[in-house]
């Protein structure tokens, strides 16, 4: 305990920045300001000016955080002092703070996410969960006999702000659960799969080892790098669209941000892939690149929406709605209503349970729609994008062990598919047509974060 | 056992002594039935990577072999994919660790029958889903079996989803040829009658609502939702076709399919399920069955289940006759296999949220209970439960034991 106390109280030393050699990474965040007492705050930022001089000196951006209780005129001096490339705000601050920091750039951690999803800020960060896989029965959660395992995930949170094609950068604030270095790894993962970043974080306990140098901590620390190594050596993935045949019609200014939250976390949970349209953007053309639309934000529809959705259906289309959109069945959970080529499943439940609704997707659309179909990914979860005819489809594993054979199924018709993983060099992948104008593989073994490219 | 008044009565004294049920299964067999019975042996196996094949092999030449009953004929297995979806199972395990039959053993299975001259092997299942359509093959991909391994171990094996009419235009009508409990026959997808030599291939579980899950309850799977579910569903009435329809009786099958005996008979679920499980193997007799029991979960029918957990009792129990079979698996499992239900397994805990209130604990008695299905089909004349009268083959039980209440409550030797 001893030990671990004065690994801390030391970790600003100067040999600590040795860690970051051979990594991907290029931005250190420090503790800044606690709302301590002003001796206190004093030390911690004469400390962390001597320490952001050496991290400067060898390329490396610093970043402060901020607590709240702090004194923002006193910080933003003390920031303008120590040449910090910028502060980071993480809880909750009074109204005009970040203001009163001055032209310092201010980078707050985000918890609540519906309105910032048109934010044209050029990068966000945002609180997220930490990513864990738990047996319903072991979180005392009695279920189903085939209830699944439960999947903590910043995936979909991540995908959420990918309103359109461009990328930015949206980090991911969460503590791993140090119990593995699978768990560390995971996090790089869950947050780079969908193109973010993960603001990587070590608990005390693993720092303090790695200021002792123990060889276990050693090897943790370079798996975390290997990972970020994996990320950055295949940064173009970032820039892939999002690929989804189902539409998720998205209300940021809705009455139930969480719930429609839970819509986008469990489809995703589910290996359904879809692509996000506004509300405020809902035309017959943002619609004509999809076959399904999930309408359920949509409470009750406006009369030129109504339109819009029922020419949609019309032509083909799935339209699936809450019970404002009228004639909701009185038993069944929904009930689908055929309408000209296409048809409507009105949901009875207002809003729709966003679990049912995501079950339900396995039945109501059809594999040509979904266009991804993952077999044996019961602990993992995927994410497809692509780009000029290549498509790219992410899985990671939340067990602590590997899975065997993991099927895939794509729309289109492919000549290769590669698999990449941080742990082993690319292997290509025995593919072959399904016959109906699908793609199938098999993935051998999947350990943790794996990508198959298909061309 | 004493019930609120503090009298005991000489129904709790037949209870506790396991022969309630078992004496009716008696009596009735004396009067007018001989009981069949068969050979059943035991074998202990480690894990799903040796060989299977063999072990398999070795296993029906105990039993005294089945070549003349598969030799160029078609052969069924109903396999047990309990929730079918393949998605249910613990972290880091996968559902043939846990609720399914393993792909293993599918495998091996389909092998042998493949050598001793088998012309067709059908792999069948009811997936439970809403949507009718999905090859059974994808549903065997979500657990990572290696279908085309499967496929490629004798010249002609096919699978069925059995949950609808699948490749045939109409079902099949399966009268119940023993005593029937509840009905007296069932429609069947075409398969359970398109066949020659039929296998159920268990897993070897504990049972929420059953107590056990085994051979016979296997069988449960091969009654088609799509069709039971024709009807409307009644107010309040359970959201699953085949519980409102089989376990609670709560609405009667669909005009044109076979009615049940006595609609006002006992609608609970312990009595009405075990008895409706012997009719559905007096309707579709099994030939052969196979008891998983080399890793499973324990506890329940399913990972999603509390208290529930990973076991390995390393065991594979095979038998012509499925009470038999059941009965010897009971044995291996830990428990009486002439039970009755103020004992365990079929002394129950039943999810309040998961059923109607009166599904719970029945005016008739003190605490949830389901009969022993063992013990009803040795009544209606299917084979016996009785240890004494089975011939047991290979390990003897006391060396195969796999106490299944200790290990769920933690309290086996470690």
């Amino acid at each position: 305990m001893a030990e671990a106390r004065e690994a801390l109280a030391k970790w600003y030393d100067p040999a600590t920045l040795g860690l970051l050699e051979g990594t991907p990474i290029n931005c250190l965040l420090v503790t800044f300001s606690t709302g301590a007492g002003p001796e206190a705050e004093h030390q911690q930022h004469q400390l962390v000016k001597g320490y952001a001089g050496l991290a400067r000196a060898r390329g490396i951006a610093v970043l402060g955080i901020v607590y709240p209780g702090a004194d923002p005129e006193a910080v933003a001096a003390a920031a303008r002092e120590a040449q910090l490339d910028g502060l980071v705000l993480d809880g909750e601050f009074p109204a005009g703070f970040a203001d009163k920091l001055g032209p310092v750039r201010v980078i707050p951690i985000q918890r609540a996410t519906a309105s910032l999803r048109t934010s044209r800020a050029p990068l966000l960060a945002i609180e997220g969960v930490r990513p864990s896989a738990r047996n319903l029965s072991d979180m005392g959660i009695r279920a189903e006999a085939s209830a699944e395992p439960w999947i903590e995930s910043n995936i979909w949170l991540v995908g959420s702000f990918r309103l359109g094609t461009e990328w930015r950068p949206i980090w991911i604030n969460q503590q791993p659960n140090p119990s593995s270095q699978g768990d560390y790894v995971r996090c790089v993962a869950d947050a780079a799969l969908a193109g973010g970043r993960w603001m990587v974080s070590i608990d005390d306990d693993l720092r303090a080892r790695l200021f002792r140098k123990d060889p276990d901590a050693l090897a943790t620390w370079r798996s975390i790098g290997a990972y970020l190594k994996f990320g950055e050596d295949h940064a173009e993935w970032r820039h892939f669209a999002p690929y989804g045949n189902l539409g998720v019609i998205l209300d940021i200014a809705g009455k139930n941000p969480d719930i429609t939250d839970e819509y986008l976390n469990l489809l995703t949970r589910r290996h359904v892939p879809y692509r996000l349209v506004l509300r405020s953007e809902l035309s017959a053309a943002s619609l004509s690149s999809f076959q399904a639309v999930l309408a359920v934000d949509l409470a009750p529809p406006t009369g030129a929406e109504r339109k819009i959705l029922c020419d949609f259906a019309e032509k083909g289309g799935l339209v699936v709605a809450g019970p404002s959109w009228g004639d909701p069945p009185k038993d069944d959970p929904y009930a689908e209503v055929p309408v000209g080529k296409g048809r409507v499943a009105v949901y009875k439940d207002d809003p729709p349970d966003p679990e049912a609704v995501a079950k339900d997707m396995m039945d109501l659309l059809d594999p040509e729609v979904m266009g991804l179909n993952v077999f044996n990914v019961p602990s993992g979860i995927t994410y497809a994008t692509a780009t000029g005819g290549r498509v790219l489809v992410q899985l990671l594993n939340y067990a602590g062990r590997p899975i065997d054979r993991v099927t895939i199924r794509f729309n289109g018709n492919f000549k290769t598919a590669r698999l990449y993983t941080p742990e082993s060099p690319p292997l290509d992948l025995s593919i072959h047509a399904t016959g109906n104008g699908r793609t199938e593989l098999l993935i051998p073994k999947l350990a943790a974060w794996g990508a198959v490219l298909l061309e | 056992m004493e019930d609120v008044r503090g009298t005991f009565s000489r129904r709790d004294l037949l209870a506790v002594s396991g022969l309630a049920a078992g004496a009716l299964g008696v009596r009735r067999a004396a009067a007018d039935v001989v009981v069949p019975t068969s050979p059943v042996t035991v074998a202990k196996v480690a894990s799903y990577d040796l060989d299977l094949v063999a072990q398999i092999e070795q296993m029906f030449d105990q039993i005294g072999g089945i070549g003349p009953q598969v030799r160029g004929k078609t052969v069924a297995m109903k396999v047990n994919l309990t929730g079918s979806s393949g998605r249910g199972r613990q972290v880091g395990l996968t559902a043939g660790q846990t609720s399914w039959v393993h792909p293993n053993v599918v495998g091996a299975l389909t092998a042998v029958f493949a050598k001793l001259g088998a012309k067709r092997i059908r792999i069948l299942e009811s997936t439970f889903r809403k949507k009718y359509g999905t090859p059974l093959e994808d549903t065997l991909l979500n657990d990572g079996w290696d279908v085309n391994a499967i496929k490629n171990a004798a010249s002609i094996v096919e699978f069925e989803d059995t949950n609808g009419l699948g490749s045939a235009k109409q079902y099949s009508t399966l009268k119940v040829k023993s005593r029937p409990y509840v009905f007296p026959a069932f429609s069947l997808n075409h398969s359970y009658e398109d066949c020659d030599f039929f296998v159920s291939v268990a897993k070897m579980k504990n049972h929420e609502e059953l107590g056990v899950t085994l051979s016979m309850k296997n069988l449960f799977g091969i009654t088609p939702e799509l069709l039971y579910g024709l009807g409307p569903k009644p107010p309040g009435a359970s959201q699953w076709v085949r519980e409102r329809v089989f376990h609670y009786g709560q609405v009667q099958p669909p005009s044109g399919v076979p009615q049940e005996l006595d609609p006002t008979s006992n609608r609970y679920e312990g009595w009405r399920m075990p008895r409706l499980l012997t009719d559905i193997c007096g309707a579709r007799p099994i030939d052969l069955a196979i008891i998983d029991g080399i890793e499973a979960i324990i506890g329940g029918e399913g990972s999603g289940m509390p208290g529930t957990k990973h076991g390995k009792p390393g065991l594979l129990v095979v038998g012509r006759n499925c009470v038999s079979t059941d009965a010897v698996a009971m044995a291996v499992m830990g428990y009486n296999p002439r039970a009755g239900r103020h004992e365990a397994p079929f002394r129950l805990y039943k999810g309040s949220h998961e059923h109607p209130k009166e599904q719970l604990i029945p005016p008739e008695e003190w605490h949830q209970y389901a009969d022993n299905t063992a013990m009803m089909g040795e009544g209606a004349g299917l084979g016996t439960a009785d240890l004494s009268k089975i011939d047991l083959r290979g390990v003897p039980i006391k060396d195969a034991v796999y106490d299944y209440e200790a290990h769920w409550k933690g309290q086996a030797p470690v």
